[in-house]
């Protein structure tokens, strides 16, 4: 896509400066974003993609700089520090919701959707100034409400009508799947009257087809409100975004590069869609084989097998039901849907094999179910010839099961180092290192899962390893290591779990 | 009869103090042991008026209700920045302080209601004004319990517009996910203090209520243990629900004591029964219905 240079400018920052205890962050930063942009934010784990979004949506103040809004009728200057005075006078403060109300909005990797709200209601919130969102106006201004409602309920419904979404206008919002959610964070924003919206990893964990609707959807935004874009990705859907980008921020060094996309795609993209396959097939060699299973539900597991294997199961999944209330989420009905026919497969000893399945599938449930959070409703699962279904977490883990989630899965208020510990890891990781003595929740995404799954690997060499998303907020060296460390640390068979990809 | 009365007087004032701390507990989302203490402050302010300025029953209870607004900042302020157990504590400090201050502001051989006597500590305040309403003054239980039947139905149908309108709507939102209405541009101060001022009111409100009815109010009926009771009303009840959660928490929270009274217990052991009773139901209930009876939103 090209953009017009002479679009104006709606939002512009200079000299942005942050850093967090000894560790800068943002030096010395600079940009201008003009109308119908497309921006793809990118850069190394750690580099400040989310500081940098926190603090051009209000969350956080920068230690140095201006920011400036040209996207009211009033134009809004931000100088920083902020003055004493600014301080004192609490109608000039710098927050989410001033910068909200100028037609900036966000959306976080976790969604974040009203979770006891119907999607309509979700929607509808975003509508700024409604004359009955003052606690006495239902009492005096009654008609005026019920008009303003009628409007908006309409508004909302014709929006999730477009956004694919129809039908579905009184569903709660914790019942929709991940697809339908980031749908309806996007309609939010779009009706909050967004001029920029920050998104920060919209793609993640969709399978492919979720990407090909989100990125649409984004597209007729641009296209019909003029709204500008700014996307944080990462490797692998980095390619996705750049086919509408019209513009490249890379942070590097607290600095904000600016380049075109055809720029960007001289450097070389991945050109697979999930980066784990082509590793298979790497892993495979010459002499050993991809296998390809599928699975039911449109699942598709492959794995590697090592040399060495002794062809024994080390994980087996027979005949697994799992149920969540009464609708089978693993296991398919057949017939007139009374009975349902289990989860069925074997991963052979030392092999690495990735689960690919849609959003919606159970990847999730499939998990829980796996480490015993969950009960089964029917089935067995074995690892290395024993039934570990009926035991306790932690005796499966002592039975060589290890688990990493894809999120929530480190402590948050806990020190690195205490982590570390916690795991059982005995010799801290070099990677790791840098972080020593800092808490869990100041690391980066990226950074966070590089703990977690330093957590999960190092700390003893399971039978079974089932690491959910393990690459997830990863940039392309943390990958990189993350295999080699899988590779490295597999007792019998590691099994990731991932979104469904298109190749 | 006049027993059966007695209690309908006090159910009605009761589901009042219970809506308005399911406006704190069921849609602000925090979870406060001071409402016991707002309740007392509607009480105190309706007695004080009465008593010393010789105010009728209308501009009374309308003082009460503002009191309990004035002291509703201290809540809504810390709501500001305090979450969960700190907020718990928070207000048990508040609970705490009006307490200590209703029982310890006293002086013996003053006339109590003065600057020197003001709540006459366990004693209490004496004589207090009637409801007195167009020219009627209310003494009987039975027209009582009909004006006060009749307030709570008014309060329950305000309340519950007020809660289902878009304002209700943006108030559970910012209870579900803060950060997300603010990012909406919504103002999440300004709702948490109108929200908490008006279940403030409310307190304020049936607290006076009360002291009209009874006639004598002394601190015993406002400690710690009231609101922890109340909080087991909407907790029974169900919180996030208007109206039905805390009418069946009310219900049901006095009706076991009075139920108890028919079975022929000493009095010694009458008081731990009860509480046995309370405890039983909070268990069971956490085991087979964690939303309360008819709750629609389940607090962690
Ligand atoms: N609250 C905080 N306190 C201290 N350090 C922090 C805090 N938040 C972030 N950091 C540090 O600032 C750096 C930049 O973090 P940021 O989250 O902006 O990175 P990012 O580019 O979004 O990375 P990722 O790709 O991993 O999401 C990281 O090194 C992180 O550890
Ligand atoms: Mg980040």
């Amino acid at each position: 896509m090209v953009l017009s240079t002479n679009a104006p400018v709606v939002m512009s920052a200079n000299g942005l400066y942050k850093r967090f205890g000894g560790q800068v962050i943002l030096n010395n930063a600079a940009f201008e974003m003009r109308r119908s942009e497309v921006v793809l934010l990118r850069g190394a784990n750690g580099a400040g993609k989310t500081t940098l979004l926190n603090i051009l949506t209000g969350n956080l103040e920068p230690d140095a700089g201006t920011l400036s809004l040209f996207t009211a009728a009033k134009e809004e200057h931000f100088q920083f520090p902020r003055s004493w005075a600014r301080k004192l006078n609490f109608l000039d403060h710098f927050t989410p919701e001033r910068i909200a109300r100028r037609g900036v909005s966000r959306s976080w990797q976790d969604i974040r959707l009203f979770p006891t709200h119907t999607l309509r209601d979700n929607v509808a919130l975003a509508i700024q100034n409604q004359t009955g969102e003052s606690p006495f106006a239902v009492f005096y201004r009654r008609r005026r409400i019920r008009e303003e409602e009628a409007q908006i309920a309409k508004e909302a419904d014709a929006l999730l009508v477009r956004f694919g979404l129809g039908g579905r206008e009184t569903s709660s919002a914790d019942m929709v799947s991940l697809g339908q959610s980031k749908r309806v964070a996007i309609a939010r924003s779009v009706l909050a009257g967004a001029k920029i919206m920050f998104l920060d990893e919209p793609l993640s964990a969709l399978d492919s087809k979720g990407i090909n609707e989100v990125m649409a959807l984004l597209a007729s935004v641009v296209a019909e409100h003029g709204v500008t874009l700014v996307i944080v990705e990462h490797v692998f859907n980095i390619p996705r975004v750049l086919d509408q980008a019209t513009t490249v921020w890379t942070i590097t060094n607290g600095q904000i590069k600016v380049e075109t996309p055809e720029q960007v795609r001289r450097q070389g993209l991945p050109t697979e869609s999930d980066g784990v396959r082509p590793w298979l097939r790497h892993l495979a060699g010459t002499n050993g084989r991809v296998v390809e299973r599928e699975l039911p539900g449109g699942a598709l597991l492959s794995y590697a097998q090592l040399p060495n294997g002794s062809g024994r199961a080390a994980l087996n999944v027979k005949d697994l039901v799992v149920r969540r209330g009464r609708r089978p989420v693993i296991g398919r009905p057949i017939g007139d849907g009374r009975e349902v026919e289990g989860l069925s497969f074997a991963l052979p000893d030392c092999s690495i094999g990735v689960l690919q399945a849609p959003n919606g599938w159970g990847k999730t449930t499939f998990l829980e179910a796996l480490s015993g959070v969950i009960p089964v409703d029917r089935g067995t699962i074995s690892i290395n010839g024993k039934p570990i279904q009926d035991l306790a977490t932690w005796d499966r883990i002592a039975n060589g099961l290890g688990i990493m989630q894809s999120r929530d899965n480190v402590f948050p208020n806990l020190l690195v180092d205490e982590a570390i510990k916690l795991a059982g890891v005995a010799e801290v990781p070099d990677h790791i290192r840098p972080f020593l003595g800092r808490r869990v929740a100041a690391l980066s995404g990226g950074e966070r899962q590089n703990v977690a799954a330093a957590c999960a690997l190092f700390a003893r060499t399971n039978a079974v390893n089932l690491l959910d998303e393990p690459f997830g907020m990863l940039d392309a060296k943390a990958i990189a290591r993350l295999q080699g460390e899988i590779l490295a640390r597999n007792g019998g068979a590691t099994l990731m779990l991932l979104p469904a990809a298109s190749n | 009869m006049n027993y059966l009365l007695h209690l309908l007087i006090l159910l009605d004032v009761y589901i009042v103090v219970a809506m308005s701390l399911n406006v704190i507990v069921g849609y602000v989302g925090l979870l406060t042991l001071a409402h016991a203490a707002y309740f007392a402050i509607g009480g105190y302010s309706y007695a004080l008026v009465t008593l010393l300025l010789g105010w009728s029953f209308v501009p009374a209870v309308i003082a009460a209700v503002l009191v309990g607004v004035a002291f509703s900042f201290a809540l809504s302020l810390a709501s500001w920045r305090l979450k969960g157990d700190f907020f718990v504590l928070f207000s048990l400090a508040v609970q705490i302080a009006i307490y200590t201050v209703l029982w310890n502001w006293r002086k013996s051989g003053v006339e109590p209601g003065t600057w020197e006597n003001l709540t006459n500590g366990i004693d209490g305040l004496n004589a207090i004004a009637k409801p007195l309403l167009f020219g009627h003054q209310f003494v009987g239980l039975g027209e009582i319990a009909i004006l006060f039947t009749v307030i709570m139905a008014l309060v329950g149908v305000i309340s519950w517009t007020m809660l289902n309108s878009p304002w209700g709507r943006l108030l559970k939102a910012v209870r579900d996910d803060e950060l997300a209405a603010r990012s909406l541009g919504k103002d999440v101060r300004l709702i948490k203090m109108q929200a908490i001022g008006i279940a403030a009111a409310l307190a304020g409100f049936a607290g006076a209520l009360f002291a009209s009815y009874m006639a004598f109010i002394n601190p015993m009926s406002f400690d710690l243990n009231q609101s922890i009771v109340l909080l087991s009303m909407i907790i029974v009840g169900g919180v996030g629900n208007a109206f039905i959660g805390p009418f069946f928490g009310a219900l049901l929270l006095l009706a076991i004591p009075e139920a108890l009274r028919f079975v022929d217990l000493p009095i010694m052991v009458a008081g731990e029964v009860r509480l046995m009773v309370y405890g039983l139901l909070l268990v069971v209930l956490m085991r087979w219905r964690p939303q309360g009876i008819a709750g629609s939103y389940r607090m962690e």
